[in-house]
C-alpha cells in the first residue's frame, strides 16, 4: 500500500498529455494498478474512452507493454497473450515473472465483453481483469449499460415526461466474479487510493485469476465538475451504494465500513444525470430499499463466510 | 420531423423512414457513427407505440430482431463497419429462415477498430455477405432524401421477398444534414399483408416451422435451389440505377456508388467546363448489381472510371459487367479518405490526355 504522495515519488508508467477529459478518473485507476506492479506487466485494453484517449497514433501513453482489442475481447487476448508466456516457460525460453493485466469499461465488461471474462476467469489464467466503472457507454455518448444505475438519464435511456432515465437496477458483476470461484475478487474506488493500492498489490501477488472492479466517475456523462472526480468516488461509498470489499478464496471482507450511513438521494443530487429521478420519490424509495437490503446482504456474507 | 421541406440529419431520416413504413421494433447498441439511430429510436419507438431495446453486443442486435422478425414484426436493428461483421452469423441465419428484417450500415474505415471516418470498406461483406449460399438485397442511398426513401421501401422489399434487406450508408451520409424535401403520405403497401409463415401460436392452424438446418440428404440442396429461385425474381424485378449524363453522349462513364457518386457528380461539372464529357452509372441496389444496365452503358463509351472509398470492391463488379479490363480505370481512397470532386476530375484528365 502507498499513499499518492509516495506514488508521485516513483516513475509513472501513463504519461500525462494523453486525451482524457479534465477530471477523468480512469488515469487515477491506470496509476493505481500499475504503481502496485513490482514485475513487469502486460497491459491488455478493450476499447472505450481509455484506449482512445491514451492511445491516439503515433503517440502512446502507455510506457508498458500495451495492445489493444475490440470491444468484447480484452480478457480473451490477454488469455491469449498470458496462455503463450506459459508455452514460453515451459520451453524455457522466458523466466522473467510477467504480470498481465486486461482493462474494461463497464460497456465492454458488463455487456459484450461478459462471455470472454467469464471464459478467462473460469480457466484461471493467470491474469487480472481491472473493469473501470463509470456505469455508460461514455465514449460513444453516454448510452445506458449494464452497470448505468436505474433512474439516471442516457442518450439511450433518456429522462422525459413519462420516465426518468433507466429503468433497471444495475448488472452486480461482482457477484458474478465471486460465483467463479476465483481467488480473488475486489471492489474498490479511484478515490480510495490506499484501499484501491493495497487491493492491486495483493492480486499482483496471486497466481490465478483476479478480477477488480473499480468505481470511476465520469465528468461529462455524469454532468459533474471537474473537480468532483475524487469526492464523488468517495460519496458513493458512504451511501453503500458502492461498497468497498473484496471476496479472497471464498471469504468476503467489507474494508471500510461508513460510520453515518448516507442515504442515496446524497449522492444524486451531485448530478445532472439524476436531475429527473430526484423529483420521484416512489422511485427513490425503491432503490434505497435495494441499496440497503444489498448491503444488508453483504454484511451477512461477510460475517457467513468467516465462521471458525 | 414533418412533412415537406426541412433540415434533416442521415440517420434521423433513418429513424422516421422506419417509423413510416411501420417498423415497431428496434434493437440495437452503440457504436459511432450511427449513434443518433438508437438515441433517437429511444424515445420516438416509444411514441409511436414500439418497442425500443438497447443490446448488449451487436451479435445479440441481430438475433433479437430475428425473433421478433420469426414474430411477424416489422424489425429493423443499425450499426456500424465492425458491429456489422459481428452480425454477420445472425444474417446467414435470417437469410436461412428467410426471415424479413431492415439492417443499416453507417460504414467507417477498417479493417479492425479502423477509425469513425465515412468508408466505403464495406461493399464486401454487404454484396457478398457471411457463410452459406445466400444474398441480402443491399441498397446504396447518396443523399439524405435517399436516406429516407429507401429505408421506407426496404420494408416492403424485405417482406415481399421474405429476405434481409441492408441500406448500405457511411459515416458522411449519416451525420450530414441536408435539406430535403419529404413525401411523408406514402403507405407501405405490405404492412398489413398476411404473414402465414409467421411464428404467431398454432392455435386453430397446424404448426408450423422456420428452420435453417436441413439434415436429411438433398433437403439443403433443395432449399438452396429455392433461394436461388427467389434470388433470380429478385434481381428480375428490383434492379435498380441511376444513369446520368448519357443524353449528352459522353466520351467517359463514372461508375459509383453512394457518397462517391454524389461527390462524382461534382466532378461530372467540373469535367464538363474543361470541355470532358462524361456520365455517371450509379448502382442503386449494389445486390443485385445492375450488370445488364452498366454493360449497355458502357459500350457507349471510351473508358469507365471507377470511384470508391476502399482501395477497389465494387470494381470487381463493374469488371464483370463491362467485360473489358482495358475500359476501366479505378481510383479509391481507402481509411476514411474522402475524395474531392476536383481529386476524382484530376485522376480523369491524367488518363484522358
Amino acid at each position: 500500500m502507498s499513499s499518492p504522495k509516495q506514488a508521485a515519488a516513483v516513475e509513472t508508467k501513463l504519461t500525462g498529455g494523453h486525451r482524457a477529459c479534465a477530471g477523468c478518473a480512469f488515469p487515477i485507476a491506470i496509476k493505481e494498478v500499475l504503481s502496485s506492479c513490482k514485475y513487469p506487466v502486460v497491459v491488455v485494453n478493450a476499447t472505450g474512452c481509455m484506449e482512445v484517449t491514451t492511445t491516439i497514433f503515433p503517440f502512446t501513453a502507455w510506457k508498458v507493454p500495451f495492445l489493444h482489442n475490440a470491444f468484447e475481447n480484452s480478457a480473451a487476448t490477454c488469455s491469449g497473450i498470458e496462455g503463450a508466456y506459459q508455452s514460453l516457460k515451459k520451453q524455457g525460453k522466458i523466466d522473467k515473472n510477467i504480470k498481465f493485466v486486461a482493462f474494461g469499461g463497464d460497456g465492454g465488461t458488463y455487456d459484450i465483453g461478459l462471455q470472454s471474462l467469464s471464459g478467462a476467469m473460469e480457466r484461471g489464467h493467470d491474469m487480472m481483469y481491472v473493469c473501470y466503472n463509470n456505469e455508460a457507454y461514455m465514449n460513444t455518448g453516454v448510452q445506458r449499460s449494464s452497470a448505468t444505475p436505474r433512474g439516471s438519464s442516457t442518450t439511450t435511456a433518456p429522462a422525459g415526461k413519462v420516465i426518468n432515465g433507466k429503468q433497471q437496477n444495475p448488472k452486480d458483476l461482482t457477484e458474478i466474479m465471486v460465483a467463479h470461484n476465483i481467488p480473488y475478487v475486489a471492489q474498490t474506488t479511484v478515490g480510495m487510493w490506499p484501499d484501491a493500492t493495497k487491493k492491486f498489490e495483493k492480486a499482483f501477488e496471486i497466481t490465478g485469476a483476479k478480477f477488480v472492479n473499480i468505481y470511476s466517475p465520469c465528468i461529462p456523462g455524469w454532468g459533474i465538475e471537474t473537480s468532483q472526480t475524487i469526492k464523488l468516488s468517495k460519496l458513493v461509498v458512504d451511501t453503500c451504494m458502492w461498497p468497498i470489499y473484496e471476496v479472497e478464496n471464498g471469504k468476503y471482507k467489507i474494508n471500510y465500513k461508513p460510520a453515518t450511513k448516507l442515504p442515496v438521494t446524497e449522492f444524486y443530487k451531485t448530478q445532472a444525470r439524476f436531475k429527473a429521478l430526484l423529483k420521484d420519490e416512489a422511485q427513490i424509495k425503491l432503490i434505497q430499499d435495494w441499496v440497503d437490503a444489498k448491503w444488508a446482504r453483504l454484511q451477512l456474507m461477510e460475517e457467513a463466510t468467516n465462521k471458525a | 420531423m414533418t412533412t415537406g421541406k426541412q433540415l434533416i440529419k442521415g440517420n434521423t431520416a433513418i429513424v422516421e423512414a422506419a417509423l413510416d413504413a411501420g417498423c415497431r421494433f428496434y434493437a440495437g447498441y452503440p457504436i459511432t457513427p450511427q449513434n443518433e439511430i438508437p438515441e433517437t429510436m429511444s424515445w420516438r419507438m416509444p411514441e409511436e407505440g414500439g418497442t425500443f431495446i438497447q443490446a448488449e453486443s451487436e451479435l445479440i442486435s441481430i438475433n433479437m430482431v430475428f425473433g421478433a422478425s420469426a414474430a411477424g414484426a416489422r424489425a429493423m436493428t443499425t450499426s456500424s463497419s465492425p458491429g456489422i461483421s459481428l452480425m454477420q452469423e445472425g444474417i446467414s441465419y435470417m437469410a436461412g429462415c428467410e426471415l424479413p428484417a431492415v439492417l443499416v450500415n453507417v460504414m467507417r474505415g477498417g479493417p479492425g477498430l479502423g477509425n469513425i471516418a465515412p468508408s466505403q470498406s464495406d461493399y464486401f461483406q454487404a454484396v457478398k455477405p457471411g457463410h452459406g449460399d445466400f444474398h441480402i438485397i443491399t441498397l446504396a442511398p447518396h443523399n439524405i432524401s435517399e436516406m429516407y426513401d429507401y429505408t421506407f421501401d426496404a420494408f416492403d422489399l424485405a417482406d415481399k421477398y421474405r429476405i434481409p434487406v441492408m441500406i448500405l450508408a457511411d459515416g458522411l451520409l449519416g451525420q450530414l444534414m441536408e435539406n430535403v424535401e419529404l413525401d411523408r403520405s406514402r403507405k407501405p403497401a405490405l404492412l398489413n399483408a398476411p404473414k402465414p409463415w409467421a411464428l404467431t401460436g398454432a392455435s386453430g392452424r397446424k404448426g408450423q416451422r422456420i428452420v435453417s438446418l436441413l439434415m436429411q440428404p438433398g433437403a439443403l440442396e433443395k432449399h438452396n435451389m429455392d433461394l436461388n429461385e427467389k434470388y433470380n425474381l429478385i434481381k428480375k424485378n428490383e434492379t435498380r440505377h441511376e444513369l446520368a449524363g448519357m443524353e449528352k453522349n459522353p466520351e467517359y462513364l463514372i461508375a459509383a456508388f453512394g457518397t462517391c457518386a454524389r461527390i462524382s457528380k461534382g466532378t461530372m461539372n467540373i469535367a464538363a467546363d474543361a470541355g470532358i464529357k462524361t456520365g455517371l452509372f450509379r448502382p442503386i441496389t449494389l445486390w443485385p448489381f445492375p450488370y445488364e444496365a452498366l454493360k449497355e452503358a458502357a459500350k457507349k463509351v471510351k473508358k469507365v472510371f471507377v470511384f470508391e472509398m476502399n482501395l477497389g470492391q465494387m470494381v470487381e463488379d463493374v469488371r464483370l459487367a463491362v467485360g473489358d479490363d482495358s475500359k476501366i480505370e479505378f481510383y479509391g481512397r481507402p481509411g476514411g479518405g474522402v475524395p474531392t470532386a476536383e481529386e476524382l476530375f484530376e485522376f480523369i484528365r491524367g488518363k484522358v490526355k
